[in-house]
């Protein structure tokens, strides 16, 4: 018999399979994430040149877009939307429309083109998640962005147009959609209970205990009992905190570990497959929110979104999450400082 | 400059791409793998294997024919593997802060054609032989009063969700909840209603007829347009010209028109994309029982206007469409209207 949950924080619903549950080997992808390494490879080393100017970098030698780099943050070649210009919007009949004005920067995480985060160090993720913290830091100061969103595409399958591992920053003139629904529920329940929706579901997890998969002093990465997709992971602060750029510095090491380590489990299990991560946060006008809760969401890209979803909103996930949690905890993953 | 466009139903944005936009025959790659079967398989939904699938719930057949044995045209048949089942009793319970309900509802396979042949040959009377059975269907499961929704829909391709198997079927899901999906463009109607006193869609077919730029085809009972806050190249929508909130209670003398648009179309998009994956989307009012009328919905049957949603899957869904709820189309959909006005049929 499958079961439905209801997700507390959207009431997005989900099909979760309890008696026909696949094993990892028939969710792995067909065609494996293969690199082949590109000699035009615009994120290598030497081929500084072929992007736009760098914003920032991390370097211990050499200059500005030059190679020596370790992580390199630059402006979207092909961008969704454009940073120059003033915001403008105007409406025609039913219909309402604005000019496609933004930021949309790529965060180079690593010069070795066959690396992702899964096999960086604990020190190189940490300077990942520094390019973040000052990048979105950065732009929150921009008063015509509204909100500021940080993923990752890995594989073909998740959208990623080169191999070369990176993530993206998209800085948006309104708060999207899908943040505002998160928000929304979160407010509501907050309303209701005076609890912060996310501190409950960790409570709620660590209780439990069978989903999670990472526990330090400031992190927990666990497979949430509502999870949308097979392998789905999540990362929250354990402390409450709305906003992604306000966490504390000595907090950055524990993310770097939950993040590398939640990914390289997540490979080794399932070979490789695509993903998305998305870094949730609060919309950049307004100070710290007692309902919100920053937090990552990881999601392996194994099964195909088809007309069920696109018609309904549910989300059909053939791996209960608590067998996703021990076979993820079932592969051993470097946990000195080493990265592969 | 790229433009950022609102759904004016559920305030859905999308980026219409200038900077990686393409033009209506940089899509024509788009991949449908052949159909392979293993050896010694067979299609279970062939006219001649009916011994291979579950009883049929419903078909359309010759006179004389028995159940389960060749004679059909269209065959209902439940899934062979369900994601909602219709024996169990409903069970609602919590658990911490979750929310837990066991998977009680319906999951019917409808096969379009008793041939195995190419969606392409599948000609408009068949097509309308098989919104009949839909019809038939969806009536039926309104009589089953723990059924709120009844989701139509059809996944081609792998990319889109679809099996090996390219025998043409639609499927059925008949939910024990209102949907989300349902829910958003309900409210978005309803606000826009309690507004103007208009229907959001009747005013979207009047505006899109008048501009005319982003019209795809038009029959006598129906329009197809590309929606002007397309989240795909080439999604394409069909809507009823005279307002009505069920598709169920469609007049059936109004489906052959129906059909023949639909086939129309699919040609018309099989002759820019080539075979290409896609998901069929009905949507359309949630069953209302008189129990819930009194409350909510009060306005619906002026409101809300079923309509479907052809989604061809061409571009992936990313980290940013999933963080968002905003889509990235590198289309305009003036230009995908114009290629399709064009395409011959």
């Amino acid at each position: 018999m499958n079961e439905l949950r209801r997700d507390p924080v959207t009431g997005r619903w989900i099909i979760v399979f309890l008696d026909k549950v696949p094993e990892p080997k028939d969710l792995m992808p067909e065609h494996p994430n293969e690199k082949n390494g590109s000699a035009s490879c615009p994120f290598c080393w030497g081929k500084e040149s072929m992007t736009p100017p760098e914003i920032i970098a991390h370097r211990s030698s050499g200059s500005a877009n030059a190679p020596g780099w370790t992580v390199r943050v630059v402006p979207n070649k092909f961008p969704a939307l454009r940073i120059e210009g003033e915001l403008d919007k105007e409406g025609k009949g039913v219909f309402d429309m604005m000019n496609g004005i933004g930021a949309h920067e790529v965060i180079v995480e690593t010069p070795d083109h066959f690396k992702d985060i899964a096999d960086l160090t604990y020190a190189e993720t940490e300077e990942v998640i520094w390019a973040y913290l000052s990048r979105s830091s950065d732009l929150r100061g921009d008063k015509r962005f509204k909100y500021i969103l940080i993923f990752k595409n890995y594989g073909k399958v998740a959208g990623a147009s080169l191999e070369h591992s990176h993530s993206q920053l998209i800085a948006l003139p309104i708060v999207p959609k899908r943040v505002k629904e998160e928000m929304e529920g979160a407010a509501k329940y907050f309303d209701y209970k005076e609890r912060c929706v996310f501190c409950d579901i960790i409570r709620e997890e660590r209780r439990e205990k069978d989903r999670i998969i990472y526990e330090d002093e400031n992190f927990l990465a666990f497979c949430p009992y509502v999870s949308r997709f097979p392998y789905e992971i999540w990362i929250l602060p354990k402390k409450h905190m709305s906003n992604f750029t306000d966490m504390e510095r000595e907090c950055v090491p524990c993310l770097a570990r939950a993040m590398r380590d939640s990914l390289a489990r997540i490979k080794e299990l399932l070979s490789d497959p695509p993903y998305n991560f998305i870094i949730h946060t609060s919309p950049t006008d307004g100070g710290q929110r007692e309902d919100y809760h920053w937090h990552m969401e990881i999601m392996p890209k194994l099964t195909k979104v088809a007309g069920f979803e696109w018609g309904s909103g549910f989300y059909v996930n053939p791996v209960p999450p608590d067998i996703a949690a021990k076979n993820l905890l079932n592969v051993s993953v470097a946990k000195n400082e080493k990265g592969r | 400059m790229p433009e950022l466009r609102r759904d004016p139903v559920i305030g859905r944005w999308v980026i219409i791409s200038t900077e990686r936009a393409r033009r209506p025959d940089q899509f024509l790659d788009s991949s449908v793998e052949q159909e392979v079967l293993a050896p010694g398989e067979k299609c279970p939904f062939c006219e001649g294997n009916e011994d291979m699938t579950p009883p049929e719930i419903y078909a359309l057949r010759a006179p004389g024919t028995r159940p389960n044995g060749p004679g059909w045209s269209v065959r209902v048949l439940p899934s062979i593997s369900p994601l909602l089942r219709v024996e169990a009793e409903m069970d609602r319970h919590g658990r911490g802060l979750y929310d837990i309900m066991n998977a009680r509802g319906v999951h019917e396979v409808i096969v379009e054609t008793p041939k195995h042949i190419p969606e392409s040959e599948i000609q408009s009377d068949q097509i309308a032989k098989t919104f009949n059975v839909i019809l038939d269907r969806i009536n039926d499961l309104e009589r089953d009063h723990n059924i709120k929704y009844a989701l139509c829909f059809k996944n081609f391709g792998t990319a889109a969700g679809g099996s090996h198997i390219h025998h043409s079927r639609t499927q059925i899901i008949g939910t024990p909840v209102n949907l989300k999906r349902v829910k958003e463009k309900l409210a978005g109607a309803k606000a826009y209603y309690d507004y103007k006193d208009r229907c959001i869609f009747c005013d979207m077919i009047k505006q899109e007829i008048s501009m005319g730029r982003r019209i795809v085809a038009e029959s006598k009972g129906f329009v197809a347009i590309s929606q002007f806050a397309s989240r795909f190249p080439f999604e394409t929508w069909i809507l009823p010209k005279r307002h009505s909130c069920d598709f169920y209670k469609m007049d059936r003398s109004d489906v052959p028109d129906l059909a023949e648009l639909v086939k129309n179309i699919f040609s018309k998009l099989r002759n820019v994309l080539g075979e290409f994956p896609y998901n069929f989307v009905l949507h359309t009012a949630p069953f209302r029982r008189d129990a819930e009328k009194k409350h909510y919905w009060q306005t619906i049957d002026l409101d809300y206007h079923w309509h479907i949603e052809i989604l061809p899957i061409l571009t992936r869904v990313a980290g940013f469409e999933w963080g968002s709820g905003f889509y990235i189309n590198p289309l305009p959909p003036e230009d995908a209207a114009k290629a399709l006005r064009e395409a011959k049929t």
